[in-house]
């Protein structure tokens, strides 16, 4: 089962769970973030005019693969349940939910006074209409993996939808977040679901869609009739400047309110200009920076596209606790991501709220620890030429502990971040051999041919963990999703366990268990975990997020929030 | 078919061939890459194998690229199947954006790169054509120098440099946009209101792309004119007692002008690819960008597209420039 995450390949493929949010309109205070110190208005109206890097790369949500896409989405449609900003699901068009004894027939409760932006009230027939097009769409990259499960779903009555699971679900509120909810009346009428554009883009939620020009701009409006209530603002666009300098030069000279995707070398110049204010944070479902070990071995090794050329010293669980130790993961984050990052831990970022295991401790960095973990498990440098060698029982192909390490191309602070791991790496006796690959280049050397050392990398996250953690099960090696080729039947067991526990404290318990067991066993070192960092105008509206961690920067849902400093 | 329409009919066709081969060599430069075209299509290695599957089925991936040696119909492959879509026109579907036809997007681009392209164009080729004529003919002079000088700095600038500058000064000092071809959600009063809203956002970037080309232009009319003026006609020309703009206009220019036309022909056919860099620069969404797009999503049809429209250009500029060495010197018809 996968779910929508950012491609592990391509950058700005992206991430559902990015941009997701709880729209909160006309409430004091959005869950969970708290507002800024700035004086409240009460005015309203304006255009919130926004710089983004990208353009939406479908109106249509079942063809969204990038990040710019889901913003879109999340600000014209609505979901039946949403996430929170404290990573916990609530009600949106979903009032209630619940599972019947059986474990395996939910009931989803709707709101019975929601409106598509053409008027047409919503019900639980666009509901059923829109699970079962996700379900059915096979070319839809990402959403048919939500509702998969349901093999029946039945419409009764306007405000109820009863779904048929085959078998027990442990994560039903996350299947639902996705699910931006269509109206019926328009798309049963379109023959090839892929093929349509949804230049109307007629959904339930705050902002209707107006115009849009491709690689240029977007214009929303607010809805006025918005069920929560209407945005305070009038409109939004979105207009493309790819080009960073451009974008944060648009913002200092007011052609623009908020820019995205700040570039860190002009943080300085925002920081020190008082009409601008940057704002860092976690993301709910952020990207982490990782470091794979290629620890296959000749029996798991996959025999239709298995090469398994790893040097065998890294299957050694004490040479994985050597390298990770002498990381210096703060470092990386100074050359890499001038120090706006969140140094890593677990494979599960802190975006993901109560499912992140922080009680697990880290590896002390301490480069004479790393020293004495290799010299007492004998792997010791007994030529003089600065590299250690291998352990006797290990054929190694160089004799020592030297690592092919690559990264691919599109990682900007990739060359900085290696160079600086090369360094403390080289600290214990242990050589890599930098190259930097192009990302299809890497696919094919990482998995299943297992034809590497050492690769840095990234993920990114979906709200839900059941997807990062998946990739460390034994049955993904053949199938290319496991990089490592770690290999552990108890902690596979605690995957199908997590997969099937209904109740949220039992399966989080679990899912720290998991985070455990890869920490102790050094599967991935997580050098950080990315950051969002957005920059807005103060003079221009007011009601900005400040403070909205573990919430997405990209935060659709202060939009409804916001209003003007001055009449317009 | 003697002289002039035998002439035509050898260069049109070379040209149809020339297209053709370009056609299929942009076809299999993109399967001969390493990376699987599938792979392209959707590049998340965490996006269902049924989707994977589906889209590959959608996009005819599953076919064999050139011939289908598997029993059935030997044409039932890739390369026959984009012919004969390119035969109606159909350019196909977006990898990327794949609810979207390739012709509609690269359309679009395209007339947004003419509008930023065109006027700069033609401010530089008539700027770059009195320059060099006027360096050359106060040849030796501080206004050569001058003259020279700029357009050496100007020719040897970075374009993404230069247009970093004006950028930065044109935001900062004369309060113009910085991205884009219109103001996002302005709506115009009348005809005029749209035009001046369009011209001040081309204004830096038309002004950063003419200063570049201007000193191509420049020098190599210079030097063409001083060649000329060397020749004896021309001192003929200066026994019989005509004054030096007669000269300049009646026997310099037009003979100075041939290796112009070429120049202004391979130029113009590269026009379509898009001043990469100002586009760039300055977030404009003309082919240019759209051909980066594509190159960093791996988005091929749309690569296909471009490259197909590049060389159609470029043929079709060379075509014309051969056509108008023909009437400049009727002698090249004849060889």
């Amino acid at each position: 089962m996968q779910t929508p995450v950012r491609g592990r390949v391509l950058p700005v493929v992206v991430i559902v769970g990015l941009a997701l949010a709880a729209c909160a309109p006309n409430q004091a205070q959005p869950s969970g973030g708290s507002q800024s110190a700035q004086p409240s208005s009460n005015l309203t109206g304006g255009t919130v005019k926004i710089g983004i890097a990208g353009f939406p790369d479908s109106l249509n949500p079942g063809n969204g693969l990038l990040s710019e896409s889901y913003t879109l989405y999340e600000l014209v449609f609505d979901t039946p349940v949403a996430l929170a900003a404290d990573g916990s699901y609530v009600p949106e068009l979903a009032t209630d939910w619940s599972v019947a004894d059986d474990g395996v027939t939910w009931t989803l409760t709707l709101r019975d006074d929601v409106k598509f932006h053409d008027g047409t009230p919503m019900t639980s027939a666009d509901v059923k209409f829109t699970l079962e097009l996700y379900r059915d769409t096979d070319a839809f990259p990402y959403l048919p993996s939500y509702p998969d499960v349901f093999s029946k779903i039945e419409a009764p009555d306007p405000t109820h939808v009863i779904l048929h699971a085959d078998s027990p679900i442990g994560n039903f509120e996350s299947r639902m977040a996705f699910i931006y909810v269509l109206p019926k009346h328009i798309w049963d009428k379109v023959k090839d679901p892929v093929a349509f554009e949804n230049k109307e883009m007629i959904g339930t939620g705050p902002f209707k869609f107006v115009k849009s020009v491709q690689d240029e701009s977007i214009e929303l409006a607010s809805n006025k009739d918005y069920w929560k209530g209407a945005p305070f603002v009038d409109n939004v666009t979105f207009q493309t400047i790819p080009n960073g300098d451009a974008r944060v030069a648009a913002l200092a000279n007011g052609d623009i309110d908020l820019i995205t995707d700040t570039p860190t070398t002009a943080v300085p110049t925002i920081r020190n200009n008082s009409d601008l204010e940057l704002v860092v944070a976690n993301p709910v479902s952020g990207d982490l920076r990782d470091i794979i070990f290629n620890q296959i071995t000749p029996e798991n090794c996959p025999p239709k596209d298995g090469e398994c050329t790893g040097n065998p010293a890294l299957r050694d669980v004490t040479v994985r606790k050597a390298l990770a130790t002498a990381l210096d993961k703060s470092q990386i984050i100074t050359v890499g991501k001038s120090g706006l990052a969140t140094p890593g831990l677990t494979l599960v970022p802190p975006g993901l709220g109560d499912f992140y295991a922080s009680e697990v401790p880290d590896y002390q960095f301490s480069v004479d620890a790393a020293n004495k973990l290799l010299d007492d498990a004998g792997y010791r440098d007994t030529n003089g030429d600065g590299i250690r060698e291998c352990l006797p029982s290990q054929d190694c192909k160089t004799g020592d502990l030297t690592f092919r390490f690559n990264y691919p191309d599109d990682i900007d602070s990739g060359a900085a971040e290696a160079e600086a791991i090369k360094g403390m790496w080289q600290a214990i006796g242990v050589k890599i051999e930098i190259q930097q690959l192009d990302s299809d280049t890497l696919t094919s050397i990482c998995c299943p041919a297992f034809d590497y050392d050492v690769i840095m990398w990234g993920w990114g996250s979906d709200p839900d963990p059941a997807f990062l953690l998946g990739v460390a099960q034994c049955q993904e090696i053949p199938t290319g999703f496991s990089e490592t080729g770690y290999c552990n039947p108890t902690y596979d067991n605690l995957y199908k366990q997590q997969g099937v526990e209904p109740d949220h404290t039992k399966r989080v318990a679990i899912v720290h268990q998991m985070q455990k067991i890869l920490m102790d066993d050094v599967v991935y070192v997580i050098p950080y975990y990315q950051q969002y960092v957005e920059a807005h105008r103060t003079d221009t509206f007011t009601g900005w997020s400040q403070d909205l961690a573990p919430l997405g920067l990209e935060d659709p849902s202060q939009l409804s929030v916001l209003r003007p400093t001055s009449a317009q | 078919m003697h002289g002039r329409g035998r002439y035509l009919a050898s260069k049109i066709g070379w040209a149809v061939v020339t297209i053709f081969v370009v056609i299929t060599f942009n076809f299999f430069l993109f399967r001969i890459l390493p990376g699987d075209p599938s792979r392209s299509l959707i590049r998340d290695p965490r996006v269902n194998p049924e989707a994977r599957a589906a889209l590959i089925k959608r996009f005819g991936l599953d076919k064999p690229v050139f011939l289908n040696l598997e029993g059935g119909n030997p044409l039932d492959s890739q390369y026959f199947a984009y012919l004969g879509a390119l035969s109606r026109g159909d350019l196909g579907q977006s990898f990327a954006q794949r609810d979207q036809s390739v012709a509609d997007l690269l359309g679009q681009a395209l007339g947004n790169t003419l509008l930023l392209i065109m006027p700069a164009q033609i401010l530089s080729i008539l700027i770059g054509i009195a320059l060099g004529l006027l360096a050359a003919w106060r040849r030796g002079t501080s206004i050569d120098a001058a003259a020279l000088i700029f357009s050496l700095f100007m020719w040897s600038l970075p374009t993404f440099f230069l247009g970093l500058l004006f950028l930065f000064a044109g935001s900062q000092w004369f309060d113009l946009p910085t991205a884009g071809r219109v103001t996002v959600g302005a709506s115009y009063a009348t005809w005029w209101d749209a035009a001046y809203d369009i011209g001040r956002h081309l204004l830096l970037p038309t002004l950063s792309f003419t200063l570049v080309l201007l000193g191509e232009y420049m020098l190599i009319m210079r030097s063409s004119v001083l060649d000329v003026l060397s020749e004896d006609y021309i001192l003929t020309a200066k026994a019989k007692g005509l004054t030096t703009w007669r000269i300049i206009r009646d026997h310099a220019l037009k003979n100075s002008m041939l290796p112009m036309v070429t120049l202004i022909a391979l130029n113009l056919g590269f026009t379509v690819s898009g001043a990469i860099q100002v586009e760039s620069v300055f977030s404009y969404p003309g082919l240019g960008y759209r051909t980066v797009e594509a190159v960093s999503t791996r988005d091929f049809p749309v690569l296909q597209g471009a490259f197909l429209l590049l060389a159609i250009s470029v043929v079709i500029a060379n075509l014309a420039a051969e056509l108008v060495y023909g009437w400049i010197d009727p002698r090249v018809t004849e060889a």
